[in-house]
């Protein structure tokens, strides 16, 4: 029975953190097109504004919570308008720019911090079932996915902002022509993004410590979940996570690490070979 | 002059490079008052949590070997190198250290990678390489010392102390690469002479740090400690998720690895409590000649420092074994040196008497086990001279003087 409880736990975890750290990346990449290279260093810098804020005194769900989405939106807001808002449409360019950018701020972080920093606690303590234990704090990452992931929904889809992006994004001439501003729109989406991102590193930050070069970890899965998740941008990436996460998880377990990362990779080529599209394609109708 | 003829014989090609280089090697040595050294360390880079505290200590033998009128009347220049955390330029500079530099002895190449990179380069060249880090064992080479601990060296102390103290059931858990795997066969090894039972062995991708599962695997097992070889700052995270899952007074973790990267300073003083390490130096160590050494240092670099470790002391043993070596040869010349280090001499460092061992270019020295707590390591136990590993005999320079592979174990 623990064994079970703990089974599903271990499952639901991976789901919850492939899509807690691909989810701004399904908002600049999925729905703008912007292929970021630099994804990873908003998860980053999201976590160093949390460990900054916290050293600094603040309450740790505050500097979570508030300090590490806005923090990584207001830099997020400077590349849009600096670099990336020249680019857009031109995917070959975004790429380049957007890995230099990710250079740059690995460079950047390391330059101010150096090349390790002082983490903090996992707050919350721990709950036990039978053997096992777990982090109430890993519990309550996957909680606050599903409201990020609900929140997100709700945001796109019942909310005038929501449907002014999916129509920015889908048409932007005919956008533009009833009164919408694109550019306006552009960057407030990318904003909107760079600040998932950063709410997500921020959130991974007490259980991964930081270090400049932590972004390496996330991008490629990131990449793969968003890109095999296909055009519905939410439920695509929660459905592959879906997939990917305990297929990954549970090979971990049975078998090594080493085996589940690479099935991972595997199930995404399998999943991207008989979904071209991705999986969500075959629910939105755009096969 | 027996490494230019050896160098000769090794490669055919390589005569002209070696009889142009023999006025640059001599030249400084004999000729002017002073002689230069390389310290060869990733200085900045996602390595140099390891590099600048040896290459600190390195400066700072120099400094005290000058203070003391110096090494055979002359005074030792230190050329220092910063590697960058990137192995390409390890050959690259230890080319640049031998031929337009000269100088008569180069330290550093922490990594194991990078240490593969440069000793063929200084072999070339007949310039001794000194290793001062903590390493898996087996480098065995007529031109390379390495100064400090192999793996058997800190392995087999620190879980023999285990199993005696903690419990007979041991879960390792290592970083995927050939140190940690290394580590793992001395654990194994030491485990079965001692009636204990490995109940798990697992290696994890450096760049992995959500360990889930492998936490899972480890309450399933129920080991009475958990050895770690875990590598690297993604694998800090292991040590965050453990304290995460309450599990610090749960199981004791020990490790031959924890600290020697400072990690005692990155993770919290919650999420590092309890930890047991060996190494063949800490800072706190209460003995009259480490708070000597201790004293001069800060005297030196102020107290402002980081923390000394048992990598890092290896940049201070390093040049100062090296020197004895020297003195008592008379010489700088490489043969003259290796030699005078092969029969054999003792040298009392701050981390205690260390004993040079000739046949396998290693050395013998004590082991300190400590356990970190409230900021600080606290000494548990000390284990007297501990000699290098023979590798079944094959690590005898003596004997097969051409040696140059890097050897594991056969158990």
């Amino acid at each position: 029975m623990d064994q079970i409880m703990i089974m599903g736990y271990t499952v639901i975890y991976s789901v919850a953190l492939l899509t807690l750290i691909s989810l701004g990346l399904a908002l600049i990449f999925g729905m703008m097109g912007v292929i970021n290279f630099a994804h990873g260093e908003f998860l980053m810098l999201g976590g160093y504004a949390t460990v900054m804020a916290s050293h600094a005194g603040m309450n740790i769900w505050l500097a979570m919570l508030v300090v590490a989405p806005l923090s990584v939106a207001v830099i997020g807001a400077l590349a849009e308008r600096i670099l990336i808002r020249r680019l857009y449409g031109n995917v070959v360019m975004t790429m380049l720019a957007t890995w230099g950018l990710s250079l740059f701020l690995i460079g950047l972080i390391t330059t101010i911090f150096g090349t390790a920093t002082t983490g903090v606690s996992a707050p919350l303590g721990k709950i036990s079932f039978g053997i096992y234990s777990i982090g109430v704090y890993q519990l309550a990452i996957v909680g606050l996915t599903v409201s990020m992931v609900l929140g997100l929904l709700y945001v796109l889809n019942r909310t005038t902002f929501g449907l002014v992006m999916r129509a920015t994004m889908r048409n932007r001439e005919t956008a533009a022509s009833i009164g919408i501003d694109p550019r306006r729109t552009y960057a407030m989406t990318f904003m909107l993004g760079a600040a998932i991102s950063g709410l997500a590193g921020g959130l991974l930050a007490p259980l991964s410590g930081v270090i400049p070069t932590i972004g390496a970890a996330y991008i490629a899965r990131a990449f793969v979940t968003v890109v095999a998740g296909g055009p519905a941008l939410v439920s695509g990436v929660v459905a592959t996570a879906g997939l990917l996460g305990p297929i990954e998880a549970v090979l971990s377990y049975l078998a090594s690490p080493v085996v589940g990362q690479a099935s991972l990779l595997l199930a995404a080529i399998v999943l991207l070979r008989v979904f071209p599209k991705g999986l969500s394609a075959r629910w939105t109708g755009s096969e | 002059m027996t490494y230019t003829r050896r160098s000769l014989l090794k490669s055919a090609a390589m005569t002209s490079v070696a009889a142009a280089t023999q006025p640059f090697l001599a030249a400084p040595a004999l000729a002017s008052s002073s002689i230069s050294i390389g310290s060869l360390h990733d200085l900045t880079g996602s390595l140099n949590a390891f590099g600048v505290p040896s290459h600190m200590c390195m400066k700072f033998a120099v400094e005290e070997i000058n203070s003391n009128g110096g090494l055979l009347g002359k005074q030792i220049e230190l050329k220092t190198y910063d590697g960058q955390s990137n192995i390409a330029l390890f050959p690259r500079y230890a080319q640049q250290a031998c031929l337009t530099d000269g100088v008569v002895m180069l330290q550093g190449a922490i990594t194991g990678a990078s240490r593969e990179a440069t000793r063929p380069v200084l072999r070339r060249y007949g310039v001794p390489f000194v290793y001062g880090t903590i390493y898996e064992g087996g480098l065995c080479e007529r031109n390379a010392i390495a100064v400090n601990t192999g793996g058997n060296q800190q392995v087999v102390p620190l879980v023999e102390w285990a199993l005696e103290n903690l419990g007979k059931k041991v879960y390792y858990i290592g970083a995927d690469y050939n140190a940690p795997r290394n580590f793992g066969l001395w654990n194994r090894v030491v485990a079965a002479q001692n009636g204990g039972e490995v109940v798990g062995e697992e290696y994890y991708p450096l760049e992995v740090n959500d360990f889930s599962s492998a936490i899972r695997k480890i309450q399933e097992a129920k080991p009475d400690f958990v050895h770690s070889c875990l590598v690297g700052a993604p694998h800090m995270a292991f040590y965050r998720q453990w304290a995460a899952a309450g599990m610090v007074d749960q199981i004791p973790i020990v490790s031959v690895v924890f600290g020697g990267g400072q990690e005692q300073e990155i993770l919290t003083p919650e999420e590092s409590r309890g930890i047991i390490a060996a190494y063949n130096y800490f800072e706190e160590l209460d003995t009259p000649e480490n708070k000597e050494f201790i004293r001069r240092f800060e005297a030196s670099v102020g107290t402002d420092h980081p923390y000394i470790n048992g990598i890092a002391i290896g940049g201070y043993n390093g040049p100062m074994i090296w020197a004895e070596a020297v003195r008592r040869a008379g010489s700088f010349e490489q043969a003259a040196v290796m030699e005078a280090f092969e029969k054999g001499f003792e040298w009392m460092g701050p981390g205690g008497l260390m004993v040079t061992d000739g046949p396998t270019h290693n050395v013998t020295q004590d082991i300190h086990i400590g356990q970190y707590a409230d900021g600080t390591w606290n000494l548990v136990e000390t284990r007297k001279q501990i000699r290098p590993y023979d590798y079944e005999g094959r690590c005898d320079l003596t004997e097969h003087p051409d040696n140059t592979d890097l050897l594991t174990p056969v158990i």
